[in-house]
C-alpha cells in the first residue's frame, strides 16, 4: 500500500481506488542522466548510500559521547552503560545500540562552522555554507549525477513527510545546488503505518496506475492543470510527469514503496512511528539499488512547536524528549535498521551514515537543556568495508571540543563520494567537494 | 539481561492477564482516571500533533477531550473527576504554557510560558483544587512552583539542582512524591507541601522516573530502568518492598492507579506498537 498524494492505493493488479495523477510541481526530482564519462570506479565499495539525518541535532553528551566524570551542571542526569567496543560507553538512553556497536564506528570529533539550523543544515549535507552563493550540491546529489538513473526509480532520494524544516525555512542544500536542479532529491514520505506517499505525485479520482497505461489519456488529464504548469515551468513539469509516469508503471520501482511487501514481524521490528516505517522504505530502495538515500529522522527540526513535527532541538525538555520520545525511537529503529541490513547481506555494498548538523551545549542551559553547539559532536559509519567496533576521534573531558583532528562536513562528503565510487579526479571534473579530503581512520 | 516474553503477563503478580484498552498503537503518555468508568491520556494522533483523550472504560471508545484543539497539548492532570482540569500546551515555538480550566464556571486560566525557548512540566491540582503545582526551569535546575487558579500568585517550593517534577500528592494531602536529579540520577522522593522534610525513596544508578500514590497511600506505583529496560514497578509509601509488575522486553510505562486501588493502566509497547493496558496488582 501506498499513498500517491493524499489517497491510499493499491500497486498491485486490483488497484481499487479511484485517483488520477496530478502534478504537485514545486517538488524537484533527482532525474539525473547520469554522467557517462564517470563510470562507477574500481574503488566503489558502496553500491549505495544511506545517510541518516538526525535534523535538529541530538546531545553528543546525552547519547553517544556521555561525560560521566564532568561536573553536575554538564554531565547530565543518565547512566552510562558499556556497548561492544572496548572502552565505548553510550547513556542508558540507547541500550539496544550499545548492544551492537560491533556493527558500526563512531566518530566523536565533529565540528562544523555553523551555529543556526538551516545554515548548518547546508553545511551538513553539502561541506559549504549557504554563503557566498552559489549554493554547493548535497552530497546525494553528487553521487545522483555520477551514478545516473537506472532504470524507474530516482537515483537520489529524500524521506520526510515534506521538504526538511527550521521553522518555514527549508535547508537550502537539500538538493543539487552548482549541479542543477535535476540532481534535486526525489522526495517520498512514510506514515507511521508504513503508507508511502509521494508528494510530487497526487491522484485526481478518474484514475489509477493500470488504467494510466496509455500516456496520451495521462497528458490529457495532466493538460487539466495548467496552472501548475505555468507555476512551475515545462522543464520541471516535464521531469516530474516523466519521473510520476515511469514510478507509476514500473513494478519493480512501486514494489520498491511497498511496506506491505514485508512481513508483520520485520515491520514491527522497527515500529510504529514516522521513523521506523521511513527506515524500513529506505532499507527496501537499498535493495532496489537506489544509489544514495537520505532518510530525515523529522520534517522539522523543532522540539515541540504547534504544527511541526517533534524534532531532535531541545531547546527546553531536552532530557525528557530523549527519554520518552526520541531516544526509544532512535534506538529501536538504528538497531533493526543495522540488523536487517546485516542479516540481509546488504552492509557489504552499502553505505551508512548516521549524524545530525551539530551537537548540543555540553553544559546545561537557564531553561535546564541544551542549546547548539557546532563545536563538537558524533555521527556512526557502517558498511562499505568501514571496519565496525570502533571509536574514532575524542573529546575532552566535558565535551567541548574534539581533542583529536577535527572531522568537517566537507570530510563527511569527501568520505561518501569516494565510498560510492566518486574519485578525487571525478569530483574535481565535476567541481565539487574542493579541497575535501578523507576522514583519517575511518578507511 | 532479562527475561523475554510476548505478552504481558509471566508474573506471578498478576492475577489475571492484562486487557488491552486501546489498538491503534499510535505513541502515548501520561494516562490519568478521571474516574472509575473513564481515564484521560495523550496520544499522538498525527506527526505533528499531541492530543488529550478520553477512553470509556466500558465500550473503550475514545474521544479528544478539546475537539478543537490544534496544537500539542500534553500533561492533563484534574480535580474531583475533571470538574477542574489543568495541561500543557504549546503556544508558540518551543513554548509552552499551562492552561487551568474550572469546567464549572467555565473559566479558563492560562500560565504563558516566559519569551522564548521555555516551558513548564507536570502540572498538578493540590488535594483542595485551589492551586496548581508544576514544574519550572530556570538558572539550569527545574523547581516544582505553585499558582492559584488564575495562574497568578506564584510559590516556589522547591530549591534545588537538578530537574524536580511529576509531583503526586498522597491521599491525605500531607505529602508530595516526586522525581529528581537533584543526586545526580533520576530518583524517587517525597517531602512535605512546603518542600520540607525531603526523603529520598529509591536509590539505584538508572532511572526511576513517575511516581504515582495508590488510592490509600499504602503503595507507590513507579517506573524504572533497573533491570535494563523500562518496566513499572511498585513499593510501599516508605520505598520498601519493592516489586517488579511488568516483565517484557520492551517499554512499559506510565503507570496511573485505578480508583479501585487495585489495578493500574499502563502504557506498553508490544510488537513496536503502543497501547494502554490494564493490569491487576495483588495487595
Amino acid at each position: 500500500m501506498f499513498d500517491i498524494g493524499s489517497f491510499t492505493t493499491s500497486t498491485c493488479g486490483g488497484t481499487s481506488r479511484r485517483s488520477f495523477l496530478q502534478l504537485a510541481g514545486s517538488v524537484p526530482i533527482a532525474m539525473g542522466l547520469g554522467d557517462q564519462s564517470f563510470a562507477a570506479t574500481p574503488k566503489q565499495r558502496a553500491k549505495s548510500v544511506l545517510f541518516v539525518f538526525l535534523w535538529g541535532a541530538p546531545s553528543h553528551l546525552d547519547t553517544c559521547d556521555p561525560k560521566p566524570n564532568a561536573p553536575s551542571d554538564y554531565r547530565g542526569p543518565f547512566a552510562t552503560i558499556p556497548t561492544k567496543t572496548p572502552g565505548m560507553h553510550f547513556t542508558e538512553l540507547l541500550p539496544k545500540l550499545a548492544q551492537r556497536s560491533n556493527l558500526y564506528t563512531v566518530v566523536r570529533s565533529h565540528v562544523t562552522s555553523a551555529p543556526g539550523h538551516p545554515d548548518a543544515g547546508t553545511v551538513a549535507l553539502t561541506g559549504f555554507e549557504e554563503n557566498p552563493k552559489p549554493v554547493q550540491p548535497n552530497f546525494g546529489s553528487i553521487v545522483a549525477k555520477h551514478r545516473g538513473r537506472q532504470g524507474a526509480l530516482p537515483p537520489f532520494v529524500s524521506i520526510a513527510r515534506g521538504t526538511v524544516m527550521d521553522g518555514n525555512r527549508r535547508i537550502e542544500g537539500y538538493g543539487g545546488g552548482t549541479l542543477g536542479s535535476a540532481y534535486d532529491p526525489f522526495m517520498m514520505g512514510c506514515s507511521e503505518l508504513g503508507k508511502v506517499e509521494l508528494p510530487a505525485l497526487k491522484l485526481l479520482d478518474g484514475l489509477v496506475p493500470n488504467r494510466i497505461a496509455d500516456r496520451k489519456k495521462l497528458i490529457q488529464q495532466i493538460d487539466r492543470v495548467p496552472r501548475t504548469l505555468e507555476q512551475n515551468g515545462f522543464e520541471g513539469w516535464n521531469r516530474t510527469y516523466q519521473a510520476a509516469y515511469d514510478l507509476l508503471m514500473d513494478p519493480k520501482a512501486r514494489e520498491a514503496f511497498d511496506l506491505t511487501k514485508e512481513s508483520h514481524k520485520t515491520r514491527a521490528q522497527y515500529g510504529q512511528s514516522v521513523f521506523g516505517q521511513s527506515a524500513l522504505l529506505a532499507r527496501r530502495l537499498v535493495e532496489a539499488e537506489v544509489p544514495y538515500i537520505q532518510l530525515n529522522y523529522s520534517r522539522h527540526v523543532e522540539a515541540i512547536t504547534p504544527g511541526f513535527e517533534f524534532g531532535w532541538d531541545t531547546h527546553i525538555y531536552n532530557f525528557e524528549l530523549l527519554q520518552d520520545l526520541h531516544c526509544p525511537i532512535f534506538d529501536r529503529v538504528f538497531s533493526t535498521l543495522l540488523d536487517d541490513m546485516n542479516q540481509r547481506g546488504l552492509l557489504k555494498n552499502t553505505l551508512i551514515v548516521c549524524m545530525g548538523e551539530f551537537g548540543r551545549t555540553p553544559k546545561i542551559t537557564n531553561r535546564a537543556a541544551r542549546d547548539h553547539w557546532p563545536q563538537c559532536y558524533f555521527s556512526m559509519w557502517a558498511g562499505a568495508g568501514i571496519e565496525p567496533g570502533r571509536c574514532i576521534g575524542e573529546s575532552n573531558r566535558r565535551g567541548e571540543h574534539p581533542l583529536t583532528d577535527p572531522v568537517t562536513p566537507k570530510m563527511v562528503g569527501t568520505t561518501i563520494a569516494e565510498l560510492a565510487g566518486v574519485d578525487a579526479r571525478t569530483r574535481a571534473k565535476m567541481s565539487v567537494l574542493d579541497g575535501g579530503h578523507l576522514i583519517k581512520g575511518l578507511i | 539481561m532479562r527475561s523475554c516474553v510476548l505478552l504481558l503477563i509471566a508474573s506471578t503478580t498478576f492475577a489475571a492477564e492484562p486487557q488491552r484498552l486501546t489498538d491503534d498503537g499510535r505513541i502515548k503518555w501520561t494516562p490519568v482516571f478521571l474516574n472509575n468508568k473513564e481515564l484521560v491520556y495523550v496520544d499522538l494522533e498525527k506527526p505533528e500533533l499531541t492530543v488529550i483523550k478520553r477512553l470509556n472504560l466500558t465500550d473503550l471508545s475514545t474521544k479528544r477531550l478539546h475537539p478543537e484543539a490544534n496544537t500539542q497539548e500534553l500533561e492533563p492532570a484534574f480535580f474531583k473527576g475533571g470538574e477542574r482540569s489543568t495541561y500543557l500546551k504549546t503556544t508558540g515555538g518551543l513554548n509552552v504554557g499551562i492552561v487551568i480550566r474550572d469546567e464549572q464556571k467555565n473559566k479558563e486560566a492560562l500560565l504563558p510560558a516566559e519569551a522564548g525557548f521555555c516551558g513548564y512540566k507536570s502540572p498538578a491540582f493540590f488535594p483542595d483544587g485551589n492551586r496548581v503545582i508544576f514544574s519550572f526551569a530556570q538558572g539550569g535546575q527545574q523547581d516544582l512552583y505553585s499558582v492559584n487558579l488564575d495562574a497568578k500568585d506564584r510559590k516556589q517550593i522547591t530549591s534545588h539542582s537538578g530537574n524536580n517534577y511529576w509531583p503526586s500528592f498522597s491521599p491525605d494531602g500531607k505529602r508530595i512524591l516526586f522525581g529528581s536529579t537533584r543526586d545526580g540520577n533520576y530518583e524517587i522522593y517525597s517531602m512535605h507541601l512546603d518542600g520540607k522534610e525531603v526523603r529520598r525513596l529509591t536509590d539505584c544508578r538508572f532511572q526511576d522516573l513517575r511516581p504515582q500514590f495508590s488510592p490509600d497511600g499504602k503503595r507507590i506505583a513507579f517506573t524504572s530502568s533497573r533491570d535494563g529496560n523500562f518496566e513499572v514497578y511498585v513499593m510501599n509509601a516508605d520505598g520498601r518492598h519493592v516489586k517488579r509488575i511488568t516483565h517484557h522486553e520492551e517499554r512499559d510505562d506510565y503507570a496511573a492507579w485505578h480508583p479501585d486501588g487495585k489495578r493500574l493502566v499502563v502504557i506498553s509497547e508490544r510488537d513496536g506498537s503502543h497501547d494502554l493496558y490494564l493490569l491487576r496488582v495483588d495487595d
